[in-house]
């Protein structure tokens, strides 16, 4: 396995610099009023240089730094943030988690779009930046507790990458004090004359175990390296929909069809938005003076913007055959989760870069101009001349509505 | 193997190239794109247009020669199995034309710098191509820069192709700029060879391609195409039908010697 690390500030400070953007720079403290009985939740570089800490009292905060600004916690624009680095991460991670100061991906195995590990991390780290707008420190590394770790070396803007074997290498020098353990345990360590992992890492577990319990087999794991948690994606929503009541029955299929692609679309951009894919997509009419009549369908691929939902709808929408005119439609979607990628087609070259040269044409459009880069379409009712056989239309990006 | 046949096989392929020479039943080259045009995939480039490297199609002189219509017609194979763009430097795309071919237009991306933007042009060559571009045909007009201008142009799109093992076609009008047939890894010269009529209406062109360059194999191949000109305005069948670039079928020849050397059709010769 392959972890990515990225160090963050607290997303509570980056939403509270966003929407107070003047305190850029000055010292602001985010956890509430200094009357408060409440601890530092989080403090900026300016706060934190004139000695403030987090965990602190408010109050004490106050007095160290009696310029700081005091900021409550925004939970609305911290949860906006989360799922904006989630839905960053999940465009070329498959598995990822993100907390208030530190985001995780998998790198497991390759990415078609990337020749080597490094290219996709920094990508990764382009994209988060890009998202909350701060430099981040990255580590990549064969565990979640080295690529923490790695990413407490390293440096904003920088990437510390840990070669697959070289976990044990890298930990030998480090403190007790990074061990996620019991602070009695790392005193006792200390009192064996242990200073640093690797003098950990060179004990027989049988011994650490006689000291410690089973506690023991998880040091000596942690000292080399070998850390079992692994990436927790946070829980996701199971299942939304999108209802469209229509201004008057109708049996006309092109305005259901229109009325479910108004429905699809607001749906696509949502899965887009988080990141998420859906594993079953139902379409339901309400008809009037009757009951509503629905179908559902597992698509082979789980469809995480418009355009795949709208495939998988289409086939739906076919199956319906309303008795009654039909006052509402809904369509909606189960089994929410992160989506992992878009399956590339396998039998077509060249599918697994389809994202990457899409967003190509989007730069050439915005450098050259945008009839500079089209794609031709034949005309539905060509006519008689040839230059109205066809008409231009933008690239469409993959995900963008149909 | 003796010495002395061993030193002709390095003299062969030193001259014509690592591919000219190859044991019989091998299997068939895995850096080529079959055009799943016989004559072209069996003749002028065993297994197909390679991929990873330019392949140039260059007119024997002024006037048509086919090679805007080959090279539609190859992106128009091409886009039935992989994303393709298409660089309209010539400005003589008509997309209605590409559909009629047989392309699938939703796999078909128009690059279209303008006129005489040809720098600006294989600036977005590359860079699609550097992107992941799989496909890429490039349709130079009458404009062309100085060779000094060429030669930077052309190499990184070269690399970039290189790198990527894209496939790349470029169509150049006479006289094509010695920096450009430097670059090509394989250059199909065509020559008109008439047109193709069918109650008394122009149904195609008829040309004659010959292998003028071939880095991965021997040159001096020739062949005759017919480049059937699809029916105007019959969309439907077209796109049920999408077949263009077929061999020109010769009753009194024999099926093997089609698309062969020598095969050329004898009224074709009669007229010079």
């Amino acid at each position: 396995m392959r972890v990515l690390c990225a160090r963050h500030p607290h997303l509570g400070l980056i939403a509270a610099l966003r929407r107070y953007p003047e305190l850029r720079g000055e010292p602001v403290i985010v956890g509430g009023a200094p009357e408060l009985r409440l601890p530092v939740i989080a403090a900026s570089e300016a706060a934190q240089a004139a000695g403030v800490r987090v965990g602190q009292p408010l109050r004490q905060a106050q007095q160290i730094c009696p310029a700081a600004v005091f900021v409550a916690l925004d939970p609305a624009g911290i949860a906006r943030l989360r799922a904006a680095v989630c839905a960053e991460l999940h465009r070329l991670s498959p598995t990822v988690e993100a907390g208030d100061e530190e985001a995780f991906g998998d790198l497991s195995g390759r990415h078609a779009e990337f020749p080597d590990e490094a290219s996709w991390a920094s990508a990764l780290a382009r994209g988060l930046r890009g998202v909350l707008d701060v430099e981040i420190a990255v580590g990549v590394a064969g565990s979640r507790f080295v690529a923490r770790l790695a990413a407490g070396v390293s440096h904003p803007g920088r990437i510390r990458r840990i070669r697959a074997g070289d976990e044990a290498l890298f930990l030998a020098p480090l403190p007790l004090d990074v061990l996620p353990v019991d602070p009695a345990v790392t005193a006792r360590l200390a009192a064996f004359g242990l200073d640093c992992l690797g003098a950990v890492a060179s004990l027989a577990p049988a011994d650490l175990q006689r000291q410690f319990g089973p506690d023991g087999l998880r040091l000596h794991r942690l000292a080399r390296g070998d850390d079992s948690a692994g990436i927790q994606p946070g829980p996701v929503r199971r299942s939304w929909s999108e209802r469209l009541v229509l201004e008057g029955a109708t049996g006309d299929l092109e305005i259901l069809l229109r009325g479910a692609r108004r429905c699809i679309a607001a749906l696509g951009d949502r899965l887009t938005a988080l990141g998420l894919a859906a594993a079953e997509v139902s379409v339901t009419f309400e008809l009037e003076d009757a009951e509503a009549i629905a179908t559902s369908a597992v698509p082979a691929a789980p469809p995480g913007n418009a355009a795949e939902l709208w495939t998988a709808a289409l086939g739906l929408l076919g199956q319906l055959r309303p008795r009654a005119p039909v006052t509402a439609v809904r369509v909606g979607v189960t089994g929410l989760a992160p989506a992992s990628g878009r399956q590339a087609d396998l039998l077509r070259p060249g599918d697994g870069a389809r994202e990457a040269v899409a967003a190509t044409a989007e730069r050439l459009r915005v450098r050259f101009g945008a009839a500079t880069v089209r794609r031709p379409r034949l005309a539905v009712d060509p006519g008689d001349l040839p230059e109205r056989r066809f008409t231009w239309e933008a690239p469409l990006p993959v995900g963008s509505a149909p | 193997m003796p010495d002395s046949l061993s030193a002709a096989l390095a003299t062969l392929r030193s001259r014509y190239g690592p591919q000219a020479l190859r044991r019989g039943g091998s299997a068939e080259e895995s850096g080529t794109w079959s055009t799943t045009v016989p004559v072209l995939d069996d003749v002028l480039t065993p297994g197909g247009i390679p991929r990873g490297r330019i392949t140039l199609l260059a007119p024997a002189g002024r006037g048509p020669s086919g090679r805007l219509t080959l090279l539609q017609s190859l992106l128009a194979l091409a886009s039935r199995s992989h994303d393709t763009a298409y660089v309209d430097l010539a400005g003589t795309l008509d997309p209605g034309f590409l559909a009629d071919l047989g392309a699938d237009l939703a796999a078909c991306l128009v690059i279209s710098p303008g006129p005489e933007r040809w720098e600006r042009g294989l600036v977005m060559a590359r860079a699609l191509v550097t992107s992941g571009m799989p496909w890429v045909g490039i349709a130079l007009g009458w404009a062309q820069p100085r060779p000094a201008l060429w030669e930077h142009a052309l190499a990184t799109i070269a690399e970039a192709v290189a790198k990527r093992g894209a496939i790349c076609v470029i169509a150049a009008p006479a006289p094509v700029a010695a920096p450009l047939r430097h670059a090509s890894s394989l250059t199909l010269v065509c020559a008109s060879a008439g047109w193709q009529r069918a109650n008394g209406d122009v149904s195609g062109l008829r040309v004659r391609l010959t292998t003028g360059k071939n880095k991965l194999g021997a040159p001096g191949a020739e062949a005759h195409l017919l480049l059937r000109y699809p029916r105007p305005y019959a969309t439907a069948e077209m796109l049920g039908l999408p077949s263009v670039v077929v061999p020109r079928l010769q009753p009194s020849a024999a099926p093997e010697a089609w698309g062969l050397r020598g095969a050329r059709p004898p009224h074709v010769a009669a007229r010079g």
